[in-house]
């Protein structure tokens, strides 16, 4: 048996465990997506990369324990860091996957992206897949910049404006940036608003969109 | 040109030699030895001879960028991708080449089959940048150009094209 | 390397211990003036040839590239035609490349000089003139014998040999490569020799006195890796040599293994015993033919003389080396990936376990780079003392750089770890060429990053190099000057580690492509001042959480000219611009009319219609029409268009 910390805690193991039966045992979590207990622990997911006392980020599934050792799940590092490899897997994933309803409503990895704030991918960059000219470009208001991916943009592809069907982006720095774009192009701000309210008008998320949209109107932080 | 020759006679050669799972890289490097390339029939015979997955082969034969799946052309010129090649030019003379040789996005012979025209690692001449390495398909022949600039490459191009084809019709 | 006379018992099934020592001082075990006299004049022939003089040509990649082999010939052709008595040999590269190719002459009290830049059809007058005592032609004198002092300089002298120690170095261009005899008879295995004297664990305790740091770019202190390897309980342990030199503009361990091959294989077997191996691997680039065949034959004499097999000199020792080649990919530097190579696999795996403890096939294996056991060597075959003369507190010894890029004098120079990159640049190599100025120094090739002309006064060791942003790597240093463009070279760096990126884990596979799409997007001018902010966290996360090596440190080139060069990643994305003309889409072409020629190639292959003239008058360009493909570039055959 030896004896490691896990974010402080004081735990004994077996000698022969990795971190991550070291940090399960102590009480505590690490997220990961490649590795399956028995079966494969080549840590080439990185998504369980935690901290250690010498400043290294080793992957909990095959990291080795050693007698005194530190570990920190979630060091300032350990997040920043798991939050873009996440970032970087869904930037290779079908866009579509972010509101997967099968696998019974559970996947790992909506589930990692949510934790971490890396979801919500707007359908304007699914529209831009298509290469379908932007309505706004042409001043017509479409909600495409801050509502949720995963439609394949139907209607933007048959030039219709996007109203939001699926729902907004939870993301308070992804709705900025889609306010940005209506003062970009010049779009009333008042036909957002109206197009917004056509399926949101219940969710709490309109009281943020109408406050950044009052802001940009006025000259504002937009 | 798809016709492979003699593939279980050079096949049983190579494993007469070298025959387990420890030796795939000197094999396949036998292989390429023989061919200039790795033929799929040679791949597929391995693969059932050795009782290894062809997958397994084909992952190993695409990961080492030494192995080529196609066959070269008569001369392959090796443009060095090493740092001092390209900070004198010879993503330039690359280009060049291919220009010249008309040779199509997506794949490193000419058409007419006669040339190919590859980037390779640094081969450790830096003094001579930019360099440009130009082989025989079977290896004996090693030419070393080097202070290669873009109207050198045009004349390499050319030069290489009519060795090239004087091979193929003597039967090289 | 043959008996003096029949009392000489030894032979590789029956080795006397005292075989190495006795070829250079011996006989040992019975006292004879005849046979010291034979021994003497032997090795009197090895240095000085037959009749007292010798010409040695280098025949080296470098040099053969260079037209040493036409150089040979005609000096054999020019020996043979005038019946001198002159023996003609070949040796290894000098590692000063812009001499190349170069010839020496010497002999027994006459002094030794060295010829650059030799043309075949000038050998006949060196020839003459060397032996009628006019050194007015050549390049430096080594050594001057009894003749009086004259113009030319002293070898060391010269600013390029002055400031170096030749200590790993010493034999390359001095010995013959293919030689045993030569070898031994300057020195050579008297190092195994001694370390066979002594226990394995001395052997140690003296590679950790000398505080030898593995030179193949980690400087992991050598002697800690053998101590692991040797305290493991296995039946079989191997020995592993990197000779893979993946990293671009890198060649110190080509010139090395070419140059003096049993230095390479001498340090290997002193490892091997040090922990324990029965077998080792030498693993060769393939891109690099003749370093492989040098090393074979080393193997191969070496075997012939008892120095490699069973019983190596009577110490009850067996090792045996085998050469193999690599099959090209830049990942087989990392520990793991080399040996899954070895094993007909692919791709690095996560360590721990280390290979020292679980290696090759899973046994106890230690890895090291051809520098590194060639230090070794040299460390036991003169003394600890001799090596921790030079360099820093924490990084003893020498180091080989190689210097190339926009430098006068390209090529490899070994000095003390500690100088600084303002003398390796300007001292050894000659500073920039005429007209153009150093903008910065790229230290550590791909997985290095560069220095920043004004902070040339960094000493070269492995921690100050590292606060600054590079790595020592294996020691290739670029000399980038004005007319390059560095967001160019991150890009560069960037698409050649992406090439070479394994695969396995995500942040180097997916993280580098992300990195080499920005830059690239940056040098065609559709960068956001948002892309710096991206580049470089994704950087740090890349670093931070890749498997191996090779992703963490791929970022660097990226790392570093943002942080010294941001002024021309703005240029790039708020002007459009490229300040040193070299990025394609944010140049101009422009057609010199001095060359053009009028043939109106360009114009017909414009896709833009963008050039027009007469012909045989020389043509132009209209820049508002222009989309800059550079196809016009491209298909000149007069080399007519320029960018700027």
């Amino acid at each position: 048996m030896v004896k490691v910390f896990v974010n402080g805690k004081e735990i004994d193991v077996d000698v022969e465990s990795t971190l991550l039966n070291a940090i399960v045992k102590a009480g505590y979590e690490v997220p990961t997506l490649c590795y399956l207990k028995g079966i494969f622990n080549e840590a080439t997911c990185r998504v369980c990369i935690v901290e250690i006392s010498s400043g290294r980020l080793v992957p909990a599934c095959a990291y080795p324990v050693s007698e005194g050792l530190k570990v920190f799940t979630d060091s300032e590092r350990v997040l920043k860091y798991r939050r873009a490899i996440i970032e970087l897997i869904l930037a290779s994933h079908k866009i579509k996957c972010q509101s997967c309803s099968m696998k019974g409503g559970y996947c790992q990895l909506l589930k990692l992206s949510k934790d971490y704030g890396v979801e919500g991918i707007p359908v304007c960059s699914e529209c831009k897949l298509y290469g379908s000219e932007c309505l706004l470009a042409r001043g017509i208001p479409c909600l495409g910049p801050i509502t949720i991916a995963g439609c394949n943009a139907v209607c933007t592809n048959e030039y219709s404006q996007c109203i939001g069907c699926r729902g907004p982006v939870s993301r308070y720095d992804v709705l900025k940036e889609g306010v940005e774009l209506y003062v970009k192009y010049g779009i009333d701000v008042n036909e957002v608003l109206r197009l917004a309210e056509l399926f949101w008008s219940s969710l709490p998320i309109i009281d943020t969109l109408r406050g950044l949209l009052r802001e940009s109107k006025s000259g504002g932080k937009a | 040109m798809s016709v492979v020759s003699d593939v279980d006679t050079v096949i049983s050669n190579i494993l007469n030699r070298y025959n387990s799972r420890q030796y795939l890289m000197r094999i396949l490097q036998e292989v390429q030895s023989v061919y200039g390339y790795l033929p799929r029939e040679a791949l597929e015979k391995l693969s059932s001879i050795m009782k290894i997955p062809l997958s397994d082969i084909i992952n190993v034969a695409t990961f080492y960028h030494q192995y080529k799946l196609e066959p070269p052309g008569h001369y392959v010129f090796l443009v060095c991708m090493g740092t001092a090649c390209h900070l004198k030019g010879n993503q330039d003379n690359y280009n060049v080449l291919r220009d010249a040789l008309g040779i199509k996005e997506g794949t490193t012979t000419s058409p007419d089959g006669l040339v190919s025209v590859e980037k390779a690692r640094c081969f450790g001449c830096c003094s001579l940048a930019p360099v440009i390495m130009v082989v025989s398909r079977d290896g004996s022949e090693r030419y070393l150009h080097g202070y290669v600039n873009i109207q050198e490459a045009r004349k390499l191009a050319f030069k290489y094209r009519g060795l090239a084809s004087s091979k193929k019709k003597s039967g090289g | 390397m043959d008996k003096c006379c029949s009392r000489c018992w030894h032979t590789p099934e029956y080795p006397c211990k005292h075989y190495i020592r006795c070829r250079t001082e011996g006989p040992l075990c019975h006292d004879s003036p005849e046979c010291r006299a034979k021994r003497e004049r032997r090795i009197n022939e090895i240095k000085y040839g037959r009749y007292g003089l010798k010409i040695k040509v280098p025949i080296a990649s470098c040099t053969l590239a260079a037209g040493a082999k036409e150089v040979y010939n005609a000096v054999v052709k020019e020996v043979n035609s005038s019946g001198l008595n002159i023996d003609v040999g070949i040796t290894g590269c000098i590692g000063l490349c812009h001499i190349d190719p170069w010839l020496e002459i010497s002999g027994k009290d006459l002094p030794s000089v060295i010829y650059a830049n030799v043309k075949p059809e000038e050998v006949p007058k060196i020839i003459k003139e060397y032996l009628s005592k006019d050194l007015s032609r050549a390049f430096a004198i080594r050594s001057r014998g009894s003749t009086p002092p004259s113009k030319v300089p002293l070898l060391e002298e010269l600013p390029s040999w002055s400031n170096q120690v030749r200590f790993v170095s010493r034999n390359c261009g001095v010995v013959n490569p293919e030689s045993i005899e030569e070898y031994v008879a300057f020195g050579g295995f008297k190092g195994l020799e001694k370390a066979l004297n002594t226990t394995p664990k001395a052997v140690i305790e003296t590679v950790k006195r000398s505080g030898l740091r593995g030179r193949g770019g980690a400087g992991f202190p050598t002697w800690i890796k053998w101590d692991i390897a040797q305290s493991q309980v296995s039946d079989v342990k191997y020995f592993i040599v990197n000779a893979d030199e993946g990293d671009p503009g890198a060649f110190m361990n080509r010139l090395l293994a070419e140059a003096d091959p049993y230095r390479v294989v001498e340090g290997m077997i002193i490892g091997a015993y040090a922990i324990g191996a029965s077998k080792g691997y030498i693993f060769v680039r393939a891109e690099k033919p003749l370093m492989a065949e040098r090393l074979s034959k080393a193997v191969e004499e070496a075997r012939k003389y008892g120095l490699l097999g069973r019983n190596i000199l009577g110490s009850g020792f067996n090792f045996d080396i085998e050469v193999i080649l690599s099959a090209g990919a830049f990942v087989c530097g990392e520990e793991t990936a080399l040996i899954a190579a070895i094993e007909g696999r692919t791709r690095p795996r996560q360590r721990p376990p280390y290979p020292a403890t679980k290696g090759l096939w899973g046994k106890p294996t230690v890895i090291n780079n051809v520098e590194t056991v060639a230090h070794v060597a040299t460390i036991f075959q003169v003394s600890v003392d001799e090596f921790v003369r030079y360099g820093t507190e924490k990084s003893k010894g020498t180091k080989m750089f190689c210097v190339t890029g926009s430098v006068r004098r390209t090529g490899a120079y070994e000095v003390p770890i500690g100088i600084t990159l303002k003398k390796l640049v300007y001292d050894l190599a000659g500073g920039p060429p005429e007209g153009r100025n150093v903008k910065a120094v790229q230290v550590g090739g791909p997985s290095g990053g560069c220095v920043p002309s004004d902070m040339l006064d960094t000493p070269v060791d492995y921690e100050t190099l590292q606060s600054a942003g590079a790595i020592m790597g294996s020691g290739g240093v670029v000399v980038i000057d004005d007319k390059s463009c560095m967001v160019d070279v991150a890009k560069f760096f960037t698409s050649f580690t992406l090439a070479e990126s394994c695969g396995k884990c995500f942040p180097c596979r997916i993280g580098m492509k992300i990195l080499y799409d920005i830059l690239n997007n940056i040098t065609e001018g559709r960068g956001s001042e948002e892309d710096l902010e991206v580049l470089t966290e994704l950087s740090d996360a890349i670093v931070g959480s890749s498997l191996c090596a090779l992703g963490g440190t791929a970022p660097n080139p990226v790392k570093s000219t943002l942080r010294y060069f941001r002024d021309e990643y703005i240029a790039h994305i708020r002007d459009k611009r490229c300040p040193a003309g070299v990025c394609a889409r944010l140049v101009e072409y422009w057609i010199d009319p001095t060359k053009c020629v009028g043939c109106g190639l360009c114009a017909r292959v414009c896709p833009a219609n963008a050039i027009s003239g007469e012909r045989g008058k020389p043509y132009a360009i209209d820049r508002s029409r222009c989309i800059k493909c550079s196809q016009c570039f491209i298909t000149c055959p007069q080399g007519a268009v320029t960018k700027r």
